[in-house]
């Protein structure tokens, strides 16, 4: 019964989702209509000069002599029928581009969130159990140290420390280019490519997902139902595992799924100074080359992970509490 | 005795062997391995026809062959052509093509493919070729192996446009069918040169394999090139550094990392192989306005730079003070001249002070004479602490700079679609030619809305477009050299815009590859005669 529920609530919030995602079209689309300059100018500014019959001609190519309107009239009957359209900068089709980036970042994203998580909250748990000792203490500067640091900053250190000192690690990219591996050389060249991003990229969230959970922690184990509980003769670690630990656990999940935003922003710098070939760098240089059509199919691309992330975040909330109704 | 024979037989035999397997190591050494380059940044197609962008031509210059090599005393070299012809009158230029040349397909190369490349793709496609090719009125091709250029007037500055770089030969049978500005072949190449497309993966690397059917037997020496993309500057000298990476030109390598670099045990810096590209720093002043269109003004801020501070500052060291728009690499073909009014004198402040009273711009109370707006270069951190320079150099003078920061599509509309800047600085690339690469800096015939690193400034002189436009049909290098040394002291008296220095950029190569800049054209190069140790 509880399962015929939840789907009917996922095909709802997927359809509130559709209005939401197209006034993000509309509204990125008007808002990059403000920015100064065209696609036609930097192309021919990277040519380092071109005559002014070259730039009329990019311009009409492009239809950037079109009305803006009309611009993004096409623009949304294309995006109907599931067509990204081009990228005369890149001469490729966007949903090629995409494709080729989103796995990389997505990747990365995957394996910072399960990494900060994982270690968020196994420290502020720790944390929370070894609270006013030294060892919390430790746990508590670490984090702050590590919530305040730049993270191209952290970047380069560990690319200093552990690529170019202690050679572990390759100091950026997503796979060796002299070897070229293959089948499981591959999948292992890749997760070596991989550590040091995540890290960085996992620093910051770790932090903040640790000094959460400590203090939820801390605030559940004062409520009633953790007297109640000790009355009914359950030792400290039932308590601790089986009731603490999963109401403490809401607040970090509501916090993971809605920073998957500012995670997506957080990989361009990480993506930037490793050379990680993801999405964020394409936004970036997208931006600057006044590639619209590409910058709106990453902004699409965004949006849809972001609503699809905090869907799975609510269900997940289902799964945590049960006494958390869904389409009530 | 016999048996003596017999061993001294072998003994010798032995000894030829092992002398054999000695020596051919030693000769077969040079083949194989694959080098690393750094692309910076990565370039947006590889149609080398289309757009002359730096990171497209690096990677494309190994693909495409061209008529033309050019050794470092700047001599044309065969290459796809073997020998070639210019008639007395400089009108009929004729070139014998290479037998037995194959593209990467494995299709012939002929004097179709040649006539193509310059009629249907330099001369309308390239942003350059329309100008350079300008006077071409025909290609004949009377048989395979040979091309006639017939021109309208002579065109001595062509000569220089016949590299892979410049003016790629491409495969009719290919680029023919279809949209040549959207064509599917643009992201995967298909030329004659020594190294053939594999790959790109967007975002990490473009992977070239060595082309087993190079016409220059044995050659590349190279297995594999693989160009790779880092967009953060400490990032690539830690690549560097480590050997990650083995290469890595034109602002590829941070100007305040070079130093650290020659310093590393793996790297050697080299500031060779851009003799054919020479960019020319410069501080560009907006002479349609008020106070810049004052020659005294100009002259003034021309007195107030320290050229030798900025370079030995900004580009630590990598640079050497200009004369005008023209670099001294043109010094050995006797085009250049440093015989102009010189700016870079030791009591600049004073006179450009008394320059400054004696036009009437007299200090008002606060110690300024007059307010400038700078736009900094989007080009790099370097750009941006040239602008904080500008200021600081001309505050001594009592002219107050503000500095303004925006980005590349905003700065060049700013610069040259609406001309609304003050001063900002930019550097432009001499080329092969001052035709190519610096006509267009003053020519009057270069003021045009909207056409990008032309004609920023929007000052001219009646007389220097006579003596550029005779430059530009005169074949007799001694005749040219007298028509520039007049139109560049017409510029440096007027200083248009104040030409601060020939940019070196330090090029980081990996000291186990040798033979990598053979070549003027340095990383816009073919890369065939590199190899490693």
């Amino acid at each position: 019964m509880q399962s015929g529920r939840l789907l009917k609530y996922i095909a709802i919030r997927l359809l509130q989702a559709v209005p939401v995602i197209f006034g993000v079209i509309v509204l990125c689309f008007l808002m990059l209509q403000l920015a100064p300059g065209d696609l036609a100018t930097v192309l021919a500014g990277e040519s380092g000069g071109a005559s002014e019959a070259y730039i009329a001609e990019l311009q009409a190519r492009y239809g950037l002599d079109k009305p803006v309107l009309v611009q993004l009239g096409y623009y949304i009957k294309n995006i109907m029928m599931f067509d990204l359209g081009f990228s005369f900068r890149h001469s490729a089709n966007i949903s090629e581009l995409l494709a080729e980036r989103m796995l990389a970042t997505l990747l990365l994203m995957g394996s910072t969130l399960v990494l900060s998580l994982g270690l968020g909250v196994l420290a502020g748990l720790l944390a929370s159990l070894w609270v006013g000792t030294w060892k919390d203490h430790v746990i508590s500067i670490v984090a702050i140290i590590a919530y305040a640091t730049p993270l191209f900053w952290v970047g380069l250190m560990l690319i200093l420390a552990f690529s170019i000192k202690l050679d572990w690690f390759p100091t950026s990219g997503m796979e060796d280019v002299v070897q070229f591996y293959e089948g499981w050389d591959r999948v292992v060249d890749i997760a070596r490519h991989l550590v040091l991003p995540a890290i960085t990229l996992s620093l910051f969230y770790l932090a903040l997902y640790a000094r959460l959970m400590r203090a939820t922690m801390l605030e559940q184990r004062g409520l009633d139902y953790v007297t109640t509980a000790r009355a009914k003769g359950l030792n400290e670690r039932q308590i601790t595992v089986r009731h603490v630990l999963r109401n403490a656990l809401l607040p970090v999940v509501t916090m993971a799924g809605v920073q998957i935003g500012g995670l997506l922003g957080g990989s361009v710098v990480v993506e930037s100074v490793f050379a990680w070939p993801g999405i964020g760098q394409l936004a970036f240089e997208a931006l600057f080359s006044r590639d619209y059509n590409l910058l709106l199919g990453i902004f699409l691309i965004s949006a849809i992970l972001v609503v699809v992330i905090n869907l799975i975040v609510d269900v997940i909330y289902v799964l945590l509490d049960p006494r958390i109704r869904v389409g009530s | 005795m016999l048996k003596f024979y017999q061993n001294l037989s072998v003994i010798t035999a032995t000894f030829l062997v092992v002398m054999a397997a000695l020596l051919m190591p030693a000769a077969a050494q040079k083949k194989g391995g694959t080098m690393v380059m750094i692309v910076q940044p990565e370039p947006p197609t590889l149609a080398s026809y289309l757009s002359t962008s730096g990171p497209i031509g690096q990677v494309a210059a190994k693909v495409y062959d061209g008529l033309l090599e050019y050794d470092m005393d700047m001599q044309p070299q065969p290459s796809l052509a073997e020998s070639w012809n210019l008639a007395a009158d400089g009108k009929t230029l004729t070139f014998k093509l290479r037998k037995g040349v194959i593209f990467h397909d494995g299709k012939p190369l002929t004097s179709a493919d040649v006539q193509f490349s310059i009629m249907k793709v330099a001369k309308v496609t390239h942003p350059r070729g329309p100008n350079t090719f300008r006077s071409v009125t025909a290609v004949e091709t009377p048989d395979p192996y040979t091309v006639i250029l017939k021109l309208d007037q002579a065109a001595p500055y062509m000569m220089m446009a016949f590299s892979g770089y410049e003016t790629p030969i491409l495969p009719k049978h290919i680029f023919a069918n279809g949209d040549l500005r959207a064509h599917p072949n643009a992201n995967k190449p298909i030329g004659s040169g020594p190294f053939k497309f594999t790959e790109w993966k967007k975002g990490a690397y473009i992977r070239l394999d060595k082309n087993e059917n190079y016409w220059k037997k044995g050659q590349p020496y190279l297995d594999r090139i693989v160009a790779r993309f880092i967009s953060d500057p400490s990032t690539r000298t830690a690549a560097l550094e480590k050997g990650e990476a083995h290469f890595a030109a034109m602002g590829a390598v941070p100007f305040n990392d070079a130093k650290r670099l020659s310093a590393s045990k793996n790297v050697t810096i080299t500031t060779r192989g851009h003799e054919l590209i020479s960019p020319v720093a410069e501080l560009l002043l907006n002479t349609r306005r008020a106070p810049l269109n004052n020659v005294s003004v100009r002259k003034a801020i021309a007195y107030a730079i320290d050229r030798k501070f900025v370079i030995d500052n900004i580009w630590f060291g990598y640079g050497k003070p200009a004369t005008g728009p023209m670099s001294s690499n043109f010094a050995p073909s006797g085009l250049y001249t440093d015989k102009v009014t010189q700016y870079q004198v030791s009591d600049g402040i004073a006179r450009a002070n008394k320059l400054l009273d004696e036009a009437g711009f007299k200090k008002k109370a606060d110690g300024f004479r007059f307010e400038l707006m700078h736009d900094s270069l989007p080009y790099g951190q370097e750009w941006t602490r040239f602008g904080e320079y500008i200021a600081q150099a001309l505050g001594k003078i009592g002219i107050k700079v503000n500095i303004r920061q925006e980005d590349v599509a905003r700065w060049l509309k700013r610069t040259y679609t609406d001309n609304d800047f003050d001063t900002t600085a930019n550097y432009l690339y001499n080329l092969s030619d001052p035709v190519v690469g610096v006509h267009r800096a003053i020519s009057a015939k270069a003021i045009k809305k909207g056409r990008v690193f032309s004609n920023g400034s929007g000052w001219s002189n009646k007389r220097v477009d006579e003596l550029f436009d005779k430059a530009t049909v005169e074949p007799d290098l001694a005749k040219r050299g007298e028509y520039y040394a007049e139109a560049l002291k017409i510029a440096a008296d007027n200083i248009p815009i104040i030409w601060t220095h020939e940019m070196n950029f330090p090029t980081a190569i990996n000291k186990k590859f040798k033979d990598v800049i053979v070549s003027p054209l340095g990383v816009y190069s073919n890369f065939d005669r590199v190899y490693t140790e």
